[in-house]
């Protein structure tokens, strides 16, 4: 057999299902979000959303909730990347597999145990109340704040497992150099560890939040019918209204705005990594 | 020693975070209230017989369970015939199609989810159960090529030579000496799809039929209406079916490695 001949049936039924599943609805679905009433083209779905003060908050709340799910995440999942890349063989590998595990696991599962810590009869009001310490239960679902509890959740490992990895690679002896040197631990951390594993807290933030700008379910379980997503809305438009060319402008404005952000954030970081390195 | 102590001690704490949703759901599924609680009231088994009574969950069940069986064998198959073609042979065009095949990675299920419901419904597969195949396959055919082809990149082709200068026919070649040392990566990658395909949410969303619903969608629906003690049997029973297929991919593969490859799960 040739080779060209071998190439082409090995990759063909992939490719046929890729471009048939994947490429030719996308284009499909884009054409869409270009057609208005009357099926002619127009930007009219897109200049209803920029023109709605309505959609424009939701958008912000999409940023803002994602946003604080970066932060949480990120406060929470380095020291916990810095604890694996300390930890031995065993130690480690339990972290790792405690840590990887739970997201493999259905994500309305996951919620679905956070609804009944965080509910207003959830075990935390609960035990607030009869501890005393409360009289009222909290609200900590059905709002923004369950929202970011609920995709720290899901995305948590993403980041933990992205700085760890970057980690991994800094060579220890750096450390000791630093030491021998006469720098503080923390001295060492602000010098040596944290620019080394700055491409691994890139990866990891920006993978967090566009995984958080996306997430559908975890909204529309924790967030409630009132504290909606454009990810919320897009799915509202197509199924519900059945308005499916402003739903498919809604998904490309939410994929649009996401990679506009991330592409900002990386260029701003490292512009600034270059004028630290061209300034020292 | 206290630096380590006070990282050991948020790492306690984020691990207990990220399993906290299993530590609840399990015991709640076996109140003996009529309401949901947690510390759960009583023991008793109510609430696992309870979905027996119910046709959708198990219906469900069988329906995902079909449904993840069929997409991990024909993804897999899909997905290793081409890293073979990737992984073999140089060839023009070959760095494309390597991004087009881990594409769908990159691009938010909702988008995949949406715009396969528009182009189904134009050839007439909407809510049939090959519409939902082909889009959990879609969606599994990344880890395949990564898996395999990470396996590929350590693979000795002079084994393969020494194969067919001994006067092996190519595919006793395959069969005998290709697969079982790929074995592991294929079928972390079966494993791997299974798992992509059974607790998928966000694309079949779109593309189930009212009737004929995967598991995880029908929980989903359910929650959004009740919340009571079915959900967490109902849940307790996936936990535990994942669970058995998670411990598989942990001793055949390793998740460390697996989770380097997954960036994207919804």
């Amino acid at each position: 057999m040739s080779k060209r001949l071998s190439v082409t049936l090995l990759t063909a039924p992939a490719m046929i299902l890729l471009l048939g599943v994947f490429i030719l609805p996308m284009l499909m679905m884009l054409l869409l979000s270009f057609q208005d009433e009357n099926q002619a083209f127009s930007l009219h779905n897109y200049s209803l959303f920029i023109q709605d003060p309505y959609y424009l908050e939701i958008l912000w709340r999409t940023i803002r909730v994602s946003l604080w799910t970066v932060l949480v995440s990120l406060l929470l999942g380095f020291p916990v990347a810095m604890y694996m890349a300390q930890a031995t063989g065993k130690m480690r590998g339990i972290v790792t597999m405690l840590i990887l595990a739970p997201h493999l696991i259905s994500v309305v599962i996951r919620n679905f145990g956070w609804v009944v810590v965080l509910g207003e009869k959830g075990w935390i009001n609960e035990t607030l109340i009869s501890l005393g310490l409360i009289d009222q239960p909290l609200r900590l679902l059905y709002n923004e704040l369950g929202i970011v509890i609920g995709l720290t959740d899901s995305f948590i490992a993403y980041m933990v497992l992205a700085i760890a990895t970057s980690l991994y690679a800094i060579d220890p002896s750096l450390n000791k150099a630093a030491s021998i040197l006469g720098a503080s631990r923390v001295r060492t951390f602000f010098s040596v560890t944290l620019p080394l594993c700055l491409p691994g807290i890139i990866a990891g933030t920006t993978l967090v939040f566009s995984l958080s700008m996306s997430a559908f379910v975890t909204p529309a379980l924790m967030g409630g019918t009132s504290v909606k997503v454009l990810p919320v809305i897009a799915y509202e438009q197509i199924m519900a209204t059945l308005n499916w060319p402003f739903g498919a402008a809604l998904a490309f404005l939410l994929l649009g705005s996401t990679i506009l952000l991330v592409t900002l954030y990386t260029k701003l970081i490292e512009t600034k990594r270059y004028k630290e390195v061209f300034a020292s | 020693m206290k630096k380590i102590n006070v990282l050991g001690l948020i790492t306690f704490f984020v691990l207990v975070l990220v399993n906290l949703p299993f530590l609840v759901i399990i015991p709640s599924s076996f109140t003996a209230a009529g309401y949901l609680a947690f510390p759960p009231e009583g023991f008793s088994w109510q609430w696992y017989e309870m979905i027996l009574d119910r046709p959708e969950f198990i219906d469900s069940l069988w329906f995902s369970l079909k449904l993840a069986t069929v997409t991990a064998i024909l993804a897999t198959f899909l997905g290793t015939l081409a890293a073979f073609a990737l992984s073999k042979y140089k060839f023009r065009g070959s760095g494309i199609i390597n991004a087009l095949m881990l594409s769908p990675l990159t691009v938010p299920s909702l988008i995949i989810g949406i715009s396969a419901l528009l182009f189904f419904t134009r050839i007439g597969i909407a809510g049939t159960f090959t519409g939902l195949l082909l889009a959990h396959m879609l969606i599994s055919i990344p880890y395949v090529v990564r898996l395999v082809l990470t396996g590929l990149s350590t693979f000795d082709y002079t084994l393969e030579k020494a194969g067919y200068m001994l006067g092996a026919h190519p595919f006793r070649v395959f069969w005998d000496i290709t697969l079982p040392l790929l074995r592991p990566a294929i079928v972390s990658g079966m494993i791997f799809s299974f798992l992509t395909s059974f607790d998928n949410v966000t694309v079949s969303l779109f593309l189930v039929a009212p009737d004929t619903t995967t598991l995880p969608l029908a929980i989903f629906t359910y929650m959004q209406e009740t919340l009571d003690p079915l959900v967490a049997s109902i849940s307790s029973v996936v936990i535990l079916l994942s669970l058995v297929f998670i411990v598989l991919l942990e001793k055949v593969y390793g998740l460390e490695r697996l989770f380097g490859l997954n960036s994207q799960s919804h």
